[in-house]
């Protein structure tokens, strides 16, 4: 009876969540439970994904590691429309740097970088998506906020891209690298609905007193047309974006980013849902070895070698070639790291991989050493 | 036998075998059942919200929101409030434009496609062919891009077709447009007043024609007497201002009279509505003989009747808010129409606003003084209008082929010509049966609006969007939408059902 009874109230919640939920293909109210033991879970309206249902968040209990590891595969929201970050190239493959963390945190979890499931999302989706236990981890050029740190309900990873919001206008129209944020006074300023950069661009321009037209679209294409047709005279996101619009573009030339200081901090990185410090860890740890790599020079194709042959007593740890290796307390494989870097390699190699052809160089990436601010806690 | 038959038509039936009792019982129960499910359902919902620390206020709404929007009548809003009335008006807008310019087109095209003229039948079928079989989405988008893409660049000499009057460029269309000024209100009085009159006036040349059978010219009597009087109050306007004083009136008595009255006033009306229903009831039963015998039906009835009477007091006297609400609202009415009216205050109704180019940094813009329609409402309005209308194309077009074909040769025989037979005997025929379906296109239209997110329109849903990926209050935001589109779907339907009882056939 009191089974029957959750059962019942588990699919009202669904169906009321469906409602509530609309643009999000799977909404549950629940950590998934192990696949097997979906045995009275009837198929839920709104179709529950990874077998989902059943009860409130409250007896969750386990961590997302359990259950990444029971389900073999990791679910990743992604983007598909940023060169370089998330994209989906001519095969159908997902590539860019924030789908290499997805494959990062598959390696060190699952020892293959290839049990990732992606799923694109939009700006907009990206959040339920998390919430809903649809995604594992979301790595879709996601800015570390205060409100979407405590309201959201989410909890941020290390950052892994510091980024920050640019403007980009028309040299024809009398703009320099070093113009100044006042000469937007009276534009159509277009940008990206559902992110951040809406609202730096309102907050900023009010601050100087600047009368602009805001106009935001759910697709940055649209935007970038009309940008060229001169419907829009001023386009602004994360400078990355703006670097890898220009670079692919033939007209980029004619283009130029400003101004020199970014209008708004943009530190971008993975994202979970709070309050699974075990599953964080994970994420964090595996960002932070392919950072300690970098340091100590322990790439792809000289791993082998380092593990056979470690330099010192971290770098041994970190791969799992000593007794005294923390991994396993992590509930994860001794080699855990090894394979991250084996699989997908260290964060110089992804930056080089995906960001460096764009036109991207280091900046504020760089390691600590190099005057950057990568700065990975020590492995011991 | 026979005293057990007497017994069987005299005395009532027991309770659990009364059909009319079961019948009611059946009908709460179903209710109440109902009232137990939605309470289970949302105590269930916000529980889980709860344990996943989502909760559910509505501070958004009054909070500053750090938003601009791209067109409307707050392109910075204050607050969540603020945005979500900039929306609606601006989803209102393209809704009710886009149903006008559907409805006339769609009818054009429905007779064009019945038209004997070969070039115009098969244009309309070709119109509503590639128009109905095309995605809405993708034509908004086109409609948008033809505009951004493809009107000339907008100089800061706007010359053109029509230099001063008319600016056609990638930024918009700008018009000429009259627009109200303060005294305005003033002479809408006169306006209305003429509306009116001009009706009454109509009416009573359709009488003397019906009477004397001779012409009497109703339309332009019509037309004289609205002109004659609207044109008066062009002038004379400042005197509606006194009703300035009626309002500022009205306002102070209501703020005057202490809310307790108020309370105690609905209640009482509460109670004499359920009474009156009762009163009307019993009347009805009334026949020559006297009082009809009433079944325990009608007892349920009446009953249920005062009981929702009884009850509506109970809330009024019991929750003072509704009350407060009520006044509140009925007094920021009155002052507001107070202020909108003044005896001393002169001027000219209407103003002309011609468009120009303004250039208040490097960019040219197109300044606020003409009527300017954005790129953005362009491509949703063309598109919603254009989908539409296919639709309401081939709706009237069955509409008058169901008229019988008897209907048009009696009107030809009685030597009516073609246009004449159309307009006075095939439409108002087919009209009838087109209301119900026309209706349908019309929520399909409102709806739709709702795409206008894919082209950056400033409207419910893109609003909404925007308001909850700064603020997080995802399923606030879904709740209003849900309720802002029911209501209109509902307010709609009920205009056009209301509209559909007065024309359709009286039958007995």
């Amino acid at each position: 009876m009191g089974k029957k009874l959750t059962l019942l109230t588990a699919v009202f919640a669904l169906v009321v969540a469906a409602c509530g939920g609309g643009a999000e293909e799977t909404t549950t109210t629940t950590a998934a439970p192990e696949p097997g033991e979906t045995t009275t879970t009837a198929p839920a309206p709104g179709g529950g994904d990874a077998g989902a249902g059943g009860g409130g968040a409250e007896q969750a209990g386990g961590s997302l590691l359990d259950t990444v590891i029971a389900r073999g595969t990791l679910n990743c929201g992604v983007n598909e429309t940023l060169a370089g970050f998330g994209f989906k190239d001519e095969t159908g493959q997902f590539v860019g740097f924030d789908v290499d963390l997805c494959r990062a945190v598959a390696a060190a979890v699952l020892g293959d970088a290839d049990a990732v499931k992606f799923e694109p999302l939009t700006a907009a989706a990206r959040f339920e998506a998390v919430n809903s236990g649809l995604i594992d981890l979301l790595s879709r050029n996601t800015t570390w906020t205060q409100s979407r740190d405590t309201d959201l309900g989410l909890d941020f990873g290390p950052t892994t891209y510091y980024d920050g919001q640019q403007l980009m206008a028309k040299k024809a129209d009398g703009f320099t690298a070093d113009s100044p944020l006042t000469d937007i006074a009276g534009a159509v300023v277009c940008t990206n609905a559902g992110t951040t950069t809406e609202k730096n661009i309102t907050e900023a321009s009010a601050a100087l007193g600047l009368d602009i037209t805001l106009q935001t679209f759910e697709d940055f294409n649209i935007v970038m047309e009309n940008f060229k047709s001169g419907a829009c005279d001023v386009v602004t996101t994360d400078g990355s974006g703006l670097v890898s619009r220009k670079a692919t573009d033939p007209a980029g030339d004619e283009w130029v980013i400003f101004p020199s200081v970014p209008i708004s901090k943009e530190p971008l990185g993975p994202a979970w849902k709070q309050n699974d410090s075990v599953w964080g860890d994970v994420v964090r740890w595996t960002v932070y070895a392919m950072i300690i790599a970098e340091e100590k020079g322990i790439t792809s194709a000289n791993v082998d070698q380092m593990v056979a042959n470690p330099p010192d007593g971290e770098a041994a740890r970190l791969l799992g070639a000593s007794e005294d290796e923390i991994q396993t307390k992590m509930g994860l494989p001794a080699d855990a790291f090894y394979q991250v870097i084996k699989q997908v390699g260290n964060y110089g190699e992804v930056f080089d991989r995906h960001l460096t052809p764009l036109g991207l160089n280091r900046g504020l990436n760089a390691l600590w050493s190099d005057g950057g601010l990568l700065y990975a806690p020590p492995a011991r | 036998m026979t005293q057990s038959r007497i017994d069987a038509t005299q005395t009532r039936p027991p309770l659990w075998r009364n059909v009319t009792f079961l019948k009611w019982a059946t009908q709460i129960g179903v209710l109440v059942g109902l009232v137990v499910l939605a309470w289970i359902l949302i105590s269930t919902a916000l529980r889980n919200l709860e344990a996943q620390g989502l909760s559910l206020d509505w501070d958004f709404l009054t909070d500053p929101v750090g938003i601009r929007l791209g067109e409307g009548i707050f392109t910075q809003p204050a607050s969540g409030l603020e945005a979500f009335a900039t929306a609606i008006v601006n989803m209102l807008r393209v809704t009710a434009s886009g149903i006008i310019a559907a409805t006339i087109l769609g009818v054009l095209v429905g007779i064009s496609r019945l038209s004997s003229n070969w070039l115009l039948s098969r244009s309309a079928t070709a119109f509503v062919e590639t128009i109905r079989n095309i995605p809405l989405l993708i034509q908004i988008v086109f409609w948008f891009f033809l505009m951004t893409l493809f009107f000339p660049t907008l100089e800061v000499d706007a010359s053109g077709p029509a230099p001063g009057w008319l600016i056609v460029s990638r930024k918009g269309v700008s018009i000429p447009w009259l627009f109200p000024t303060e005294v305005f209100w003033q002479w809408f009085v006169f306006v209305a007043g003429g509306a009116w009159a001009a009706r009454r006036v109509y009416r009573r040349r359709i009488e003397l024609l019906e009477e004397t059978g001779r012409e009497t010219h109703p339309g332009r009597w019509a037309l004289g007497t609205f002109v004659l009087i609207a044109g008066l109050g062009w002038f004379a306007h400042p005197i509606a201002g006194a009703l300035g004083w009626l309002f500022a009136l009205v306002a102070a008595v209501i703020a005057a009279i202490p809310d307790f009255a108020f309370q105690l006033l609905f209640a009482a009306v509460s109670i004499w509505l359920g009474a009156r229903w009762i009163r009307r009831f019993l009347d009805s039963r009334r026949t020559p003989a006297g009082l009809a015998r009433l079944t325990d039906d009608d007892y349920f009835r009446m009953g249920l009747a005062g009981v929702l009477g009884l009850a509506g007091a109970a809330v009024f006297v019991a929750i003072p808010q509704i009350t407060s609400l009520i006044t509140d609202v009925a007094h920021f009415v009155f002052a507001f129409l107070d202020q909108k009216f003044d005896f001393l205050r002169t001027g000219v109704p209407l103003r002309l606003g011609r468009p120009e180019v303004v250039v208040p940094g490097r960019f040219p813009q197109i300044g606020d003084t003409g009527m300017t329609m954005t790129p953005n409402f362009f491509g949703l309005w063309v598109g919603v209008t254009l989908y539409t209308a296919a639709f309401i194309a081939e709706i009237v077009r069955g509409g008058i082929l169901a008229v019988p074909k008897g209907q048009t040769e009696a009107g030809m025989a009685l030597g009516l010509k073609r246009s004449q037979v159309l307009r006075m005997i095939i439409l108002p025929q087919a009209f009838r049966i087109i209301l119900p379906p026309m209706g349908n296109q019309y929520l399909n239209l409102a709806k739709n609006t709702s795409l206008g997110i894919a082209i950056a329109y400033a409207e419910l849903v893109q609003v909404g969007q925007t308001l909850f990926n700064q603020t997080g209050d995802t399923i606030q935001v879904f709740l209003i939408w849900m309720a802002f589109y029911l209501t209109v779907s509902l307010v709609l339907s009920s205009i056009v059902n209301w509209y559909n009882r007065r024309v359709k056939l009286v039958e007995r």
